[in-house]
């Protein structure tokens, strides 16, 4: 357990008769980039608001730096930065004074911690404009410079990069690397969006309708299904019951009228070329291709992809 | 908890409304000046004079409704925009949250009586109605301190409804209602209401001219009716709290 600085056994919230988190383990290792991906409503901010104690948990449990957070929040929270959702300030303050206000409430006693903070994330120290001017990316900024004010050892980022332009997206995913490679900062962060995800994340789990449906290394998830065979041949139909009853095949599925994608890779070809010609289906082509992460996320999501 | 408070004051930067409703402790000792000019009076009791210009309709009305919208205005923001769970995070203990709101708007309500009983001595001693005595000054004030102090207290039950609401426009209405409540029951039983308590304890003495009690002032019975609504309200918003 001492491994991993966020575990969670078992977590699950029901809100009604839904279930929204359902037994779900994740588990978070010292120093890494841990991305929570799934579509909106999947379930990933309850997650994060379970652990940050933001919503009571069902039932289930989390453990933060191998200690269950129950009982030990004023211990643990401290050591967390965390934004969740759209962070919102005092409107009628700059972001200056805001920060002044929780770094107050911290207790952060570095004198340019404030300074530093702002300047991370590129908003000006001691300016005049209110929290109410800010433009939605600012605002995310700006909550990002309070979830790093106290040089917190964990850092839970609910879609950090919500409302930021492209130039923006790709200074914070810099900005969040560096603090994980340079500073060696734990890192969740969750997202809906893959391509951020893939690019900013050492550790990925994916989530939908709220059951983690795979979690691993994103090395690992590379390697493991980059790859399937595309057979276009004149009967679907019959070249499917061919390779289920001839071959065993399950994992596969029809892409249209005249397209199947294996994804058994180790499936004997020629074999299979022989055995549809024999029994008078025609194969046009057959090819090994790599399949994206965004095809084998809707294939795992059950065809609903993200986007 | 010193830390929190002042933290709280931080946050009232720029909110000129709550600044500018201290200008209503003014508008009784003003209207009272009016009075004795019409009526033409000079060399009045000072206590009559403060009668009307700090211990009438101000402890009634006018204090309890500005310290009503205080309340309001204190916890609207933080509840309006999910901002009570950036304070959780940090973390902030619910009830001294809690508490450092109250304490504003005791120190509100105290500098809000203290400015009435500035500008009390103010109408009536410069336009010479009453004729300046050290005594009747320190008696002024000290009375006006005691219910600054008190209708904070006598206040919780509408801070804690702050608390558990989202919106600002119910906790208002029930300011009014509160208030205007205290009007009614004053006759019936002053131990059912805290404002009503209050103004029992302010006027044990029976110092004050021109007052009846319907019922003998029983200063503990006073206080136990406060600390009964107050030990609710802490309660009420204790359970909000840990439900947000």
């Amino acid at each position: 357990m001492d491994d991993f600085v966020i575990e969670t056994k078992q977590l699950t919230k029901v809100y009604g008769e839904q279930t929204v988190v359902n037994s779900v383990d994740i588990h978070v290792k010292k120093g890494r980039i841990y991305g929570l991906l799934g579509r909106n409503g999947a379930g990933k901010t309850t997650i994060m608001k379970m652990i940050l104690g933001l919503t009571p948990i069902t039932s289930g449990e989390v453990f933060v730096f191998g200690k269950n957070i129950k009982g030990q929040e004023k211990r643990i929270y401290p050591r967390i930065g965390a934004i969740i959702e759209t962070p919102e300030f005092y409107p009628n303050l700059t972001g200056t004074e805001n920060l002044e206000i929780f770094a107050k409430l911290r207790g952060t006693s570095a004198p340019n911690a404030i300074k530093n903070a702002l300047e991370i994330v590129g908003l000006p120290y001691k300016d005049k404009k209110l929290f109410s001017k800010y433009s939605l990316g600012m605002k995310q900024r700006l909550g990002i410079a309070n979830a790093i004010l106290h040089d917190p050892e964990l850092l839970i980022l609910d879609e950090p990069t919500n409302g930021l332009d492209p130039i923006g997206i790709a200074e914070v995913r810099e900005f969040i690397k560096s603090l994980s490679i340079e500073q060696g900062k734990t890192i969740l962060i969750s997202s809906h969006i893959l391509s951020e995800i893939s690019l900013l994340a050492d550790d990925i789990g994916i989530i939908d309708h709220g059951v983690l449906l795979e979690e691993s290394s994103m090395e690992e998830l590379k390697k493991k299904n980059g790859k399937y065979i595309l057979l276009q041949v004149s009967d679907v139909p019959k070249a499917s019951l061919i390779l289920e009853r001839q071959f065993h095949l399950k994992d596969y599925s029809v892409h249209d009228e005249q397209t199947l994608r294996i994804y058994d890779t180790s499936l004997n070809m020629a074999e299979v070329n022989k055995a549809l010609v024999v029994q008078d289906v025609a194969v046009i082509s057959s090819q090994l291709c790599n399949n994206t992460l965004e095809e084998y996320f809707k294939k795992i999501t059950g065809g609903e992809g993200i986007a | 908890m010193l830390e929190l408070i002042k933290i709280e004051f931080l946050k009232l930067r720029r909110r000129k409304l709550i600044w500018i409703m201290l200008l209503s402790a003014l508008i009784m000792p003003f209207l009272t000046m009016l009075l004795f000019k019409y009526r033409g009076q000079t060399g009045v009791d000072p206590i009559q004079f403060y009668k009307w210009s700090a211990f009438g309709y101000n402890i009634f009305i006018i204090l309890p409704v500005a310290l009503g919208i205080l309340c309001s205005m204190l916890i609207h923001e933080e509840n309006q925009h999910d901002m009570l769970r950036q304070l959780w995070i940090v973390p902030v203990s619910k009830m001294r949250f809690f508490f450092s709101k109250f304490f504003v708007v005791l120190i509100y309500s105290v500098i809000f009586m203290l400015i009435t009983a500035i500008a009390s001595a103010f109408f009536s001693i410069v336009p010479g109605y009453v004729t300046f005595e050290w005594k009747s000054i320190l008696y002024l004030l000290e009375r006006c301190l005691e219910i600054g102090v008190i209708t904070s207290f006598a206040m919780l039950p509408i801070m804690a409804i702050a608390v558990s609401k989202k919106g600002y426009i119910l906790p208002v209405c029930v300011t009014l209602v509160y208030a205007f409540c205290s009007f009614i029951l004053m006759p019936v039983n002053m131990y059912l209401h805290p404002l009503c308590s209050m103004a029992g304890i302010i006027m044990r003495n029976k110092d004050i001219p021109g007052l009846t009690f319907a019922q003998t002032i029983n200063v503990p019975l006073a206080f136990l009716c406060i600390c009964v609504w107050d030990i609710i309200a802490v309660l009420l918003a204790k359970i909000t709290l840990e439900r947000k």
